[in-house]
């Protein structure tokens, strides 16, 4: 047998010894790194700017786009405080009322909560981990353009009094019946977005996996990443399950599939499942990473290492686990049986224990330290208040009894409002304060933010805390209006005083932030003393994110280290220079963060926009039921990432190794489990499965929730073409194996081999997958829709991991694919293990369910 | 000078490349406990007879022991990866291997304590409430 072909390995001395680290950079050498790395990460300049990819660009487009979304809702708000200030008002009619509450929500949720959250990471993560930039921009600039397009398409709405109106979770039979476009905007729009929510958290789960700073050990990195991955982790679980719910919703929108119509079979309540499966972690996706700046700034502001690092992981993983076990605590009024309500309401009460942990840290950590009253403290005070109060109203709400005394009513809209308001908003503006200076190169108004805060703060309680008694009282939440006899009226018109205060508040907030700062000066590089790497940034800003990549031996590097931004403006440092004008990064291993490779990234461009542009015509065209320019946009859509891909990508490098400062020689290729595009691969993949078993979930669903299904006398798939298609699904999967390994033993031409035969036992799958339930009518009954759900999703994928082994097959033809650079075939590979167990999986249920259900 | 190629801790701490997933085991028992138990009694109570939820009581409770014995056994180990009576260490803050290793072993035993809490969280409505009413 040949041997394998194997890449080269990193090489020389590591850790750097303090001997080499000390050794002084000449002057000349240390000019030409900083010009050729200059000249790598140049920011496009005039109308050329839109094709940056940085991540400090992308990064600030993605956060002010979702502020101004937030704003945005926040005027419907108003206008809905408006609406209720007084007894029978008519300042809205309840058709917009119903179209404004359903923005309100969905924006608040979809277009600002969790993009808020990928803008700040994308914008930070990098800096604190002392990275250049993330493993992936050009995939980060796809989701802010997919974002903007679809947070456009969905806002834009509104203006054609064509907005959904069915309250933010679109609730069936009330969502699928309702006339004009409405839900179709919400679930493709919103779909859209989803996607690139998955986008941005594959790319920060590689980041603050792999893109450490050398010697950045588990133990050691910043609280942000461990929060990070968390969040990441959970976006991976919770988001699959809501899109597969959107694809049931939408072919029953589309085609009159009848998944949630119980005349035909269906059944709304797996809408419900799916919909919280997604939206109660969701709520923590939302606190945790908020609640993560909090970690960042506590420790600074106490001048002191946290305490209890231990215990705030323990408290982000704990949460992100336990969060999954709660979803039923939104249907406890849909009749479900006693004990299952036990389960999730004693899960709801499980999951305060580790998120007060963290609460206890951050005040342990001010308690032992010297604290400094800075305006970022005063937010996380004002966050930590008004969020342990929201956590109490969530205790009460836990509880099956109460809760169905307060279903539906104020109290949950001021319970909701509590914990967002304290776990996100606050944490955010204190967040904005904190960064500032690293973002922007000034400082924020002390005077200015101290009405800010106080305005929104007690702005804030005016307009919530009498919704608790508005809701005992027994207002309904989304009633337009309310008679005079109710005895609601004074609660609600102190409430509406309160919303205006808070936008009073978020005016000079607002001000404080777009004002031009010029007369500032230079500010201080360190403004707040902080311990953490992002603060080791230059002022005035260089677009390379760090000038050398350092060596990290402490939690707070910045306190620990004394001569660490010295060396690294130095450039003493790794990567210090650029010597083919390339973006680099270094990439490291996962637990100890030793140098692997140093992975080329990519620059500015055109085609992610246009990407973004295809992608978002393939969801908006279906909303008005035009499927032939969707078709065409898709298939556009594909072939711009596919140019993207190979012009870009894991190309084989000119030098297999690069000098990397301080004697390391680093590969410039990696392939398989070392590179961050199999990382990356693998993870999504995760998410993809989850979304798959969410629709098998919904077959099984169906069979404990119904006695007529399979409904008797039903048709059922063909055996025969079941059985091919397992058999052909499995050899496409052993054929793409085969290639990979013929191809490392330099068997190029059998390789090649395998990669023609595979796609064609693809296709057979495809094919057979399809004739076993063609004689089935979809539209019948939901027996036949899930089988024929089940096919279109397989077919689906089948596809895409068919291009996937022509683009191999491609690569290996002209030369991108060799049997030493073979990255592409190995995620490939990867692709297919998935693709092989899906097609199993789907066989099974397809040709043996039935039997065993009758 | 010590070179990068040298695996100098290779033999004591072979086992951590799975120790980053190992800190979800526990966590992980408690999900499967809590989504075998929530699907058991969703299928007992739409399509089980008379005796069927007296049965399925029995059945979760023996899950929760096991699912306990299970948190307890990598607790355990969990606590003597984290090594405190030996070094009474608490942060483990330091940029070398036997802080991460014992670190690891630290946030394994803290979630094993909360997925142990969990578990009888979760096993608690079985005991309490009799039927799927």
């Amino acid at each position: 047998m040949t041997k394998p072909a194997s890449l080269p390995m990193a090489e020389g001395p590591y850790p750097p010894s303090e001997a080499a680290l000390a050794e002084p950079v000449p002057q000349a050498e240390q000019q030409r790194g900083a010009e050729e790395l200059r000249a790598a990460w140049k920011t496009p300049e005039g109308w050329r700017y839109v094709t940056a990819v940085n991540n400090s660009e992308v990064g600030k487009w993605y956060a002010l786009t979702a502020l101004a979304f937030m704003l945005i809702a926040g005027v419907l708000a108003l206008l809905m405080r408006v609406q209720l200030a007084f007894p029978d008002m008519t300042f809205l009619d309840a058709d917009r009322f119903n179209q404004f509450f359903t923005m309100h929500g969905s924006a608040m949720m979809f277009l600002f909560a969790v993009p808020m959250f990928e803008a700040i990471s994308i914008l930070l993560l990098p800096a604190f981990l002392g990275a250049r930039d993330m493993p992936f921009p050009r995939l980060s600039a796809y989701g802010y353009w997919c974002f903007l397009i679809g947070g456009c398409f969905v806002l834009g709405s509104l203006l054609f009094d064509a907005a959904p109106k069915a309250g933010w979770f679109m609730y069936p039979p009330l969502a699928t019946k309702e006339e004009g476009i409405g839900p179709d905007v919400w679930l493709l729009g919103l779909s859209f977005i989803e996607v690139a929510s998955i986008a941005a958290a594959v790319e920060l789960i590689v980041g603050a996996l792999k893109c450490r700073p050398p010697g950045m050990r588990v133990n050691i990195m910043p609280l942000y990443a461990w929060y990070v991955l968390v969040v990441g982790g959970m976006i991976l679980f919770a988001f699959p399950p809501l899109i597969a719910g959107d694809f049931l919703f939408e072919l029953e929108r589309s085609f009159d599939w009848p998944f949630f119509d119980p005349t035909r079979g269906g059944d709304p309540i797996l809408w419900q499942h799916l919909f919280w499966i997604f939206g109660h972690p969701e709520v923590y996706i939302v606190f945790l990473p908020s609640i993560a700046i909090a970690a960042m700034i506590v420790p600074t502001v106490a001048q002191r290492p946290i305490v209890g690092y231990s215990w705030i992981v323990l408290s982000a993983v704990g949460t992100g686990f336990l969060s999954f076990g709660l979803w039923v605590h939104h249907m406890f009024t849909t009749g479900l049986p006693q004990i299952s309500l036990g389960f999730f309401s004693a899960a709801s009460e499980a999951v305060v224990i580790p998120t007060g942990i963290q609460i206890f840290a951050f005040v342990a950590t001010l308690m032992v330290g010297r604290v400094k009253l800075t305006l970022p403290m005063l937010w996380i005070a004002g966050a930590l208040a008004i969020f342990v109060a929201g956590g109490l109203t969530g205790v009460m709400l836990a509880i099956v009894p109460f809760n169905w005394q307060v279903h539906d009513t104020y109290f949950i809209v001021a319970h909701l409002h509590y914990t967002l308001f304290g776990g996100m908003v606050f944490p955010v503006i204190a967040g904005v304060y904190y960064f500032y200076p690293f973002i922007a190169k000034k400082l924020l108004s002390e005077r200015l933010g101290l009405w800010a805060f106080w305005l929104i703060f007690s702005g804030f309680n005016i307009t919530f805390l009498p919704m608790h008694l508005t809701g005992l009282m027994g207002m309904p939440r989304r009633v337009f209006t309310y008679p005079e006899s109710s005895g609601w009226g004074w609660l609600n018109l102190i409430s509406t005083l309160g919303a205006f205060i808070i936008a009073a508040g978020f005016a000079v907030f607002l001000y404080d932030l777009l004002r031009p700062k010029k007369a500032q000066g230079e500010i201080p590089r360190n403004p707040w003393g902080a311990g953490t790497l992002e603060f080791s940034h230059e002022v005035p800003e260089e677009a390379w994110g760090v000038r050398s990549v350092p060596h990290v031996t402490s939690r707070y590097p910045l306190w620990d280290q004394p001569q660490l931004v010295e060396r690294m403006d130095a450039g003493r440092y790794y990567l210090p220079d650029a010597p083919d004008h390339q973006r680099e990064t270094i990439v490291t291993s996962v637990i100890d963060a030793k140098p692997v490779h140093v992975q080329r990234v990519t620059g500015p461009a055109w085609i992610t926009i246009l990407a973004a542009g295809f992608t978002g015509g393939a969801f908006i065209f279906p909303t008005f039921h035009i499927y032939t320019p969707a078709i065409i946009c898709g298939a556009f859509a594909i072939v711009c990432i596919m140019y993207w891909l190979w012009t870009s990508t894991a190309r084989p490098p000119k030098e297999e190794m690069r000098d990397a400062g301080l004697g390391l020689r680093l590969p410039t290729y990696a392939s398989g489990p070392d590179s961050v595009g199999w990382w990356a691969m693998w993870i999504t993949m995760l998410g993809d499965a989850t979304a798959f078993a969410s629709v098998v979930f919904g077959f099984f669903f169906y069979w404990t929730a119904r006695s007529d299904f399979p409904p008797e006398g039903a048709l059922h798939p063909m055996g025969h073409w079941v059985v091919l298609a397992a058999l052909a699904g499995v050899a496409a999967w052993a054929l793409t194996l085969a290639a990979r390994e013929a191809n490392v033993r330099s068997k190029v031409a059998l390789a090649r081999a395998a990669l023609v035969l595979a796609p064609l036992a693809a296709g057979v799958a495809g094919v057979a997958a399809w004739a076993a339930v063609r004689d089935l009518d979809p539209t019948s009954h939901v027996y036949p829709a899930i089988l024929w759900a089940l096919m279109v999703w397989l077919v689906a994928h089948l596809s895409a991991g068919v291009l996937m082994q022509g683009y191999c097959l491609a690569g290996s033809v002209f030369g991108k694919l060799t049997p030493r650079h073979d990255a592409d075939l190995r995620n490939v590979t990867l692709y297919w293990h998935f693709m092989a167990v899906k097609a199993l999986v789907t066989a099974a249920i397809l040709g043996l369910a039935p039997g065993w259900l009758a | 000078m010590s070179d990068i190629r040298d695996e100098e801790d290779a033999h004591e701490f072979r086992a951590e490349a799975l120790s980053l997933w190992r800190i979800t085991f526990s966590p992980l028992i408690w999900a499967v406990h809590f989504v075998t138990s929530y699907g058991a009694t969703a299928l007992v109570c739409a399509k089980g007879g008379v005796g069927a939820v007296a049965l399925l009581r029995l059945g979760i409770s023996i899950g929760t022991v096991f699912a306990l014995a299970l948190i307890l056994w990598l607790a355990w180990g969990a606590w003597r990866q984290w090594d405190l009576r030996r070094d009474r260490a608490w942060e483990n803050d330091a940029g070398t291997s036997e802080d991460r290793h014992q670190f690891l072993g630290h946030a394994a035993f803290l979630l094993a304590v909360i997925s142990f809490i969990g578990v009888v969280y979760v096993s608690l409505p079985v005991l309490l409430i009799g039927g799927c009413g």
